[in-house]
């Protein structure tokens, strides 16, 4: 793999240029009420955030009362994971964009269910391993959000040759599943989802 | 939970969950055909037996797969013991028989079976037994299903093809069709309640019917109209033109009268349904001078015209209220009533009804759009629709099963059974709102 590299020179972001909650949350926070849909609606969620701005109360940690997950701490989830070709993270390649994650809260009253959209841009167009960071972020996000999320994987629009059929297959639960009991790709997801905290 | 502003005429209500649960994902469960119990496929490669009478765990059937049971099908017709077929990621089938006897005789009552002695030896009959394994397929088997008469396995994989085995005689299976049709995984495959047609759902986006023509399986039909993955597909009842809303024949119009005649010679219908979200149902076009013989004994007819393709057309796309991917559809035996659910959560429950009828002249039209004329004759509404039926976990599964408990209000009754990603089966009934309580919301 080493020696065959799709793409052997990618573009890579400075780490301060990378998005982060610590430089803006305060002023953010103050100015928007956040970025989260239902920001209004909910308590706060307090664990990425900086502790002196939001103080936690004790009665907070065991509740399992809906927090408020926004599309930055989505950003911090996946923004670490590894590529599986370079030694760089995906935040680092712009694999993966805070403007491209999409929190869409409950379509009825009825439902909790919440759903987040992630748009990755693969670093070449022809990239074949697409599939394997899809799946990264995919298994990344199932395994630390709350299970009311569903997780969307999607290949940015026009940034892939064969952006259809790599959404297919992310999409695709069973497939999923069935990967994640391959061995040999399981290997691979581990060693990317091990730069994550 | 309130509804939405619509008419919904039934509440499901909960009964039971299977206990224990499963601790990871549970994918499908299969009631057995003449007891009552229920296999359920888990991801921890194992199958658990639950009875529908108590709802508590009687067996886990372990040791066999090495990866995720995706699938389980009963073996119908057979007496004195129950056969299991199982269809795994690791891409192998098994088969496991299990001794009922005793059951059958008792009525049940499992705890007196060991009141005639020998209680070591039955602690080990007690057990679902390995019999035997079905290699073939290249990757992870994704359904399977037995044909209503127990002559022929189906099996469908990832590896786009789907293959049908005959037991010759007991666990000597042959492969006698390997049909490599679709373009895509084989996520789902159906038999045809009274003839050997075979009915397979697919990645690619679309179905296929399969049946034998002179010694080969050859495909007859192409079913083209989802926009996305077919989760499931399944044929209505036997006759149901004789047993849901068609079988009352008093006061209909002619025109009524003739679309029961025509869904009685066509047949039973298919339901899909698709990642696209939505539910679609299908029929054949009879064909001219065959159909079913009017002797009407559930016998199919062995007339058959020259050519084996069959001409099935989409009827209705079922009221889209999922909001993801539906990933199984059933229809009730008794009632004709269907039941969906999928990603969101969500169960429905559809039910189909005369259209009410504008005063004459207004069917307009081609006598030739067989298919306009049945949409504007009859038409499918939500009659119940439940939200967060396993909390905020995805439902893979739900299947209509009789009624066994102590509640059981009358023989006919049935159950709903839904099978969730958080690992539980759970078993609602459908109660029917009277007229006041609608009044009073």
């Amino acid at each position: 793999m080493e020696l065959d590299k799709d793409n052997a020179n990618p573009t890579i972001l400075n780490p301060s240029d990378l998005p982060s909650r610590h430089r803006e949350s305060a002023a953010r926070k103050r100015e928007d009420g956040g970025t989260g849909l239902f920001h209004d609606l909910i308590p706060q969620y307090n664990y990425l955030s900086d502790p002196f701005d939001h103080p936690v109360s004790a009665s907070d940690s065991d509740d399992d009362s809906v927090e408020d997950i926004d599309e930055q701490e989505i950003y911090d989830l996946i923004s670490s994971i590894s590529d599986p070709e370079h030694p760089l993270s995906l935040g680092s390649l712009a694999v993966v964009n805070l403007p491209d994650i999409h929190i869409l809260p409950p379509t009825s009253p009825y439902s909790s269910i919440s759903t987040v959209l992630v748009e990755v841009t693969p670093t070449i167009t022809h990239c074949s391993l697409a599939t394997v960071i899809g799946l990264g972020v995919r298994v990344r996000l199932e395994q630390a959000l709350p299970p009311r999320f569903r997780v969307d994987v999607r290949i940015k629009k026009g940034t892939h040759s064969t952006d259809e059929a790599v959404n297919k297959q992310l999409g695709d639960k069973e497939r999923v599943a069935a990967a994640l009991e391959n061995g040999t790709l399981m290997g691979v997801l581990r060693k990317m989802l091990s730069t994550c905290e | 939970m309130p509804p939405p502003p619509e008419a919904l005429s039934y509440t499901l209500q909960p009964l039971a969950t299977l206990s224990p649960p499963s601790n990871s994902r549970t994918w499908q469960s299969a009631p057995h055909p003449n007891l009552p119990l229920v296999g359920t496929a888990c991801s921890d490669r194992t199958v658990r037996v639950y009875s529908l009478t108590s709802f508590t765990l009687l067996h886990t059937i372990t040791g066999g797969h090495k990866r995720s049971v995706r699938s389980v099908s009963w073996k119908p017709g057979v007496k004195g013991q129950s056969v299991l077929a199982t269809g795994s990621f690791d891409a192998s089938a098994g088969i496991w028989r299990r001794d009922e006897r005793g059951l059958e005789e008792q009525d049940y009552t499992r705890r007196r079976i060991g009141g005639d002695g020998d209680e070591g030896e039955e602690e080990e009959d007690d057990d679902y037994q390995f019999s035997c394994i079905l290699d073939g397929h290249e990757s992870e088997i994704k359904s399977l299903s037995w044909s209503p008469s127990g002559q022929y396995l189906a099996t469908c994989s990832r590896d786009k093809s789907v293959w049908i085995w005959e037991e010759l005689e007991d666990d000597n299976f042959e492969t006698i069709a390997v049909l490599q049709e679709h373009d895509g995984d084989v996520k789902c495959v159906a038999w045809h309640p009274e003839e050997d047609l075979l009915a397979s759902a697919s990645y690619d986006d679309t179905v296929r019917l399969y049946r034998e023509d002179a010694d080969d399986w050859v495909q007859v039909a192409l079913l083209d109209g989802h926009k996305m993955t077919v989760w499931w597909v399944e044929f209505e009842g036997s006759w149901m033109t004789r047993k849901d809303f068609r079988a009352h024949r008093d006061g209909l119009t002619e025109e009524q009268t003739r679309h029961v005649e025509l869904s009685e010679r066509s047949g039973p219908r298919l339901a899909t349904c698709s990642d696209d979200c939505t539910v679609r149902i299908w029929h054949r076009e009879p064909k001219e001078g065959t159909g079913r013989a009017s002797t009407n004994t559930g016998i199919p007819s062995i007339i058959r015209s020259m050519a084996v393709d069959e001409d099935w057309v989409q009827e209705v796309v079922l009221p889209q209220r999922h909001e993801r991917a539906i990933y199984s559809v059933s229809w009730s035996q008794k009632t004709g009533m269907i039941v969906s659910a999928g990603s969101d959560g969500k169960i429905l429950v559809y039910k189909e009804r005369w259209k009410t009828q504008t005063p004459n002249g207004a069917s307009v039209g081609d006598e030739d759009t067989r298919m306009v004329e049945n949409s504007q004759l009859t038409e499918w509404v939500v009659v119940a629709e439940l939200f967060s039926a396993h909390d905020v976990f995805e439902i893979n599964h739900v299947c209509w099963a009789a009624r066994s408990d102590k509640g059981r209000r009358s023989e006919d009754e049935e159950v709903i059974l839904s099978t969730g990603d958080d690992g539980e089966v759970k078993v609602w009934v459908l109660n029917e709102l009277n007229i006041g309580e609608l009044k009073g919301k």
